[in-house]
């Protein structure tokens, strides 16, 4: 797959333009994923993915193959992503880092692994939460968006996610783990399920 | 809770992301914590989602214009003929613009070493354009005027 990738990279250097649609074709649903992840608006998305593709292919001759062509590709995307929203929404300040204890206390730990379980039968909760998924991201700050996108959709390592995003490992696990409790309270309320300590999760306290 | 607040973090971390330490911590601390072992629970009932989620979203839409759109837009960004030619080889013509004055300069020190004393300068001029014309050891050389340096 990859040599692949690299021999598909090395003709469109060549300025092979069928070789590189290919790897448009091959990219274009990873890299729409991601900006969506992040950018929310599905048109924006498509936007910000097809800016990375034309970018890449302007900067086709400064690939040297040390990361991965996808790798390359989407650390791309992701900058104009995040470039996109910063941009809609240069006012607001939503990128602190430190997070409250008050977020551990959201209540309801173990009610998602509870409702959804090992059950087969429960995979049905579990596709319906994923297809809202989009809508449970877009309750999440930016920074939580991004780096929830680029663990699960990219698959970044927090070593990756470390110097992706240009912070230190510490930060990458505590932001990490709090952009996972704040999706999994807002898929607990797509899901109608709701902790037993609290009657209504308090949500989008703190640190949003 | 303060324990619980510093290990959470720990949680969703793949094999080998972990110091041994922080894994020892990690695993003590679950050991005897209830509500981190739920926690834990919900990421590993989670886990994935994200990722299902978008790619979902992303499969369900129809992706049939996207590449053309793709390869239009790199088309556009190229620029066209000789600027685009340029446009792609900035060292070859920076070396192509280098030419002439690497050129004219190599003439100039010809002219000092052969001349011996500075080459005298003057300016002729015939209908409106000015001709240079250098004096030197071997007779005048007549610089053509070029109107636009490019």
């Amino acid at each position: 797959m990859e040599a692949d990738d690299l021999s598909l990279v090395s003709k469109a250097q060549a300025g092979d333009a069928a070789a590189f649609r290919a790897l448009v074709v091959r990219y274009q649903r990873k890299v729409y994923a991601v900006a969506l992840g992040i950018v929310k608006d599905p048109d924006l998305a498509w936007d910000v993915a097809q800016d990375a593709f034309v970018k890449v292919h302007a900067h086709l001759g400064e690939f040297e193959g040390k990361s991965a062509f996808s790798t390359w590709l989407l650390r791309i995307a992701t900058h104009l992503a995040i470039d996109s929203v910063r941009r809609e929404r240069r006012s607001r300040k939503d990128d602190l880092d430190d997070v409250p204890e008050e977020t551990l206390a959201e209540g309801g730990e173990g009610i998602l692994a509870t409702a959804l379980g090992n059950d087969p039968r429960q995979n049905l909760l579990r596709r319906e939460l994923a297809g809202k998924i989009t809508d449970a991201l877009a309750d999440l700050p930016e920074k939580h968006r991004t780096i929830l996108v680029l663990r699960e959709v990219e698959g970044l390592s927090y070593e990756e996610l470390a110097e992706r995003l240009g912070i230190h490992k510490g930060t990458v696990m505590s932001r990490l783990f709090h952009a996972r409790k704040k999706m999994q309270a807002a898929l607990a309320r797509y899901a109608g399920l709701r902790p037993a300590s609290e009657a209504d999760s308090k949500g989008e306290e703190g640190e949003g | 809770m303060s324990d619980c607040t510093k290990i959470a973090p720990l949680l969703g971390a793949r094999d080998h992301e972990l110091t041994a330490a922080e894994a020892a911590a990690l695993a003590a601390h679950l050991a005897s914590c209830d509500r981190c072992r739920a926690i834990a629970a919900d990421l590993a009932a989670t886990e994935g989602m994200v990722r299902e989620g978008l790619m979902a979203r992303a499969n369900a839409r129809d992706f049939s214009t996207f590449a053309d759109e793709v390869m239009a837009k790199v088309g556009r960004a190229e620029r066209p003929g000789l600027f685009g030619w340029i446009g792609r080889h900035r060292a070859a013509t920076a070396l192509g613009t280098l030419i002439p004055v690497l050129a004219a300069v190599a003439l100039l020190m010809y002219v000092r070493i052969e001349g011996g004393r500075e080459p005298a300068l003057f300016e002729l001029s015939s209908e409106g354009e000015a001709t240079t014309v250098l004096q030197t050891a071997d007779g005048p050389v007549v610089l053509l005027a070029e109107d636009n340096g490019s």
